[in-house]
């Protein structure tokens, strides 16, 4: 047996307890839900803008994770899993909606949000900026192609790495950071435009 | 120090991966680039608060649904389907039974008669009036032919001009 071959075993070996664990928490719905509910749904929530269509990709997630659990490698954590299977659910949602003529998606009040982003120290001139910036930059990640969105979402709300990224939405670490930088230019674009 | 200012692209790498030893030191030097970096970081931090506010809020008033595992929830967008598909099918019901209110028997308006049938129907007529022509004695008239004589003669009952007896019917 190789040098290599030792090492890699020396390494499954120490990553099969992580992966039990792992398992264990997919085991019990409750303990799934309760600690990966809030993430995924703020995920679909911000993917579709839709908070009907964001619960039922939360569930069918979670469900679909809890069933399958038994193909679950431990290869990635298990909230870069759900983000794969929730990545997966939003773009079928997403396809589905094009033929829901009738279904308009709720605007968001982002002037309200704005308002409650408000610090008490904070002055009036400076909310109001911060409610503009943020209009010009809500609106630039929504007027985004889907993998950019998504790919922002998961940078700069969910704050994962690029590894954990790439491995979510099934590219490479290249490819996520060229989709960065094309949804970063669009927000600043957006930003100078009406400035 | 660096003279030449930081790309959008490297402003933008400075906050999508870890910044180059040589970026941060110009950012360390440049208002401008940092002010730039700092601007873009703003703003996603503002969005971020904005989608975690929206999130949070929008959750509370959503109940926890996912109790059984056995027995999912059958998602909303499957019973919009249904509907979706449902109502052309009834509408064209609808549309049906608009044209066809109800099963009656088709009955003719009027018997179109061609010249031929015309035609056909005066020759039994005409036929039927030789026959009756044809006869010697017309039906009506037929119980005229059995006369019964009660004399002959000059008796008192013979005409004066012919001599002919007067008749009786039986």
């Amino acid at each position: 047996m190789g040098a290599l071959e030792q090492l890699i075993q020396i390494g499954e070996k120490a990553a099969e307890p992580v992966r039990d664990r792992m398992i264990a928490e997919l085991g019990d719905v409750n303990t799934l839900c309760a600690t990966y509910r809030s993430r995924i749904y703020r995920y679909a929530l911000l993917s579709l803008r839709d908070a009907d269509q964001a619960d039922s990709v939360t569930q069918d997630c979670l469900l679909r994770a809890y069933r399958a659990r038994d193909e679950f490698r431990g290869d990635c954590s298990v909230a870069t899993w759900l983000t794969r299977i929730a990545t997966n659910l939003i773009r079928d949602a997403t396809r589905s909606r094009k033929f829901q003529f009738w279904k308009t998606a709720s605007a968001v009040e982002v002037g309200a949000l704005a308002d409650r982003l408000r610090s008490p120290g904070i002055s009036p001139e400076t909310s109001l900026v911060v409610r503009e910036e943020l209009a010009k930059v809500w609106d630039a990640v929504d007027k985004l192609p889907g993998k950019q969105r998504s790919v922002f979402l998961l940078r700069f709300v969910e704050e994962m790495e690029l590894p954990e990224i790439a491995a979510a939405m099934g590219l490479h670490v290249g490819t996520v950071k060229s989709h960065l930088h094309r949804a970063l230019t669009a927000v600043r674009k957006a930003k100078e435009r009406t400035r | 120090m660096k003279t030449t200012h930081l790309s959008p692209w490297e402003q933008e790498e400075c906050i999508i991966d870890r910044p180059t030893p040589q970026m941060l030191r110009h950012l360390n030097e440049c208002a401008q680039c940092r002010g730039a970096v700092e601007g873009l970081e703003r703003s996603t931090a503002i969005f971020r608060g904005a989608a975690m506010e929206w999130s949070v809020e929008s959750l509370a008033a959503r109940p926890r649904q996912l109790q059984v595992p056995g027995g999912a929830r059958r998602p909303v967008t499957a019973l919009r389907w249904a509907i979706a598909a449902a109502l052309p099918l009834v509408l064209m019901v609808l549309v049906f039974l608009g044209l066809h209110p109800s099963p009656r028997p088709i009955r003719p308006v009027a018997t179109i008669h061609t010249a031929s049938d015309a035609g056909n129907t005066d020759d039994a007529l005409l036929e039927q009036v030789d026959e009756q022509l044809s006869v010697a004695v017309p039906a009506s008239m037929e119980s005229l032919t059995h006369l019964v004589s009660t004399g002959s003669g000059s008796g008192p009952g013979a005409d004066a001009r012919g001599g002919k007896p007067i008749v009786q019917i039986n």
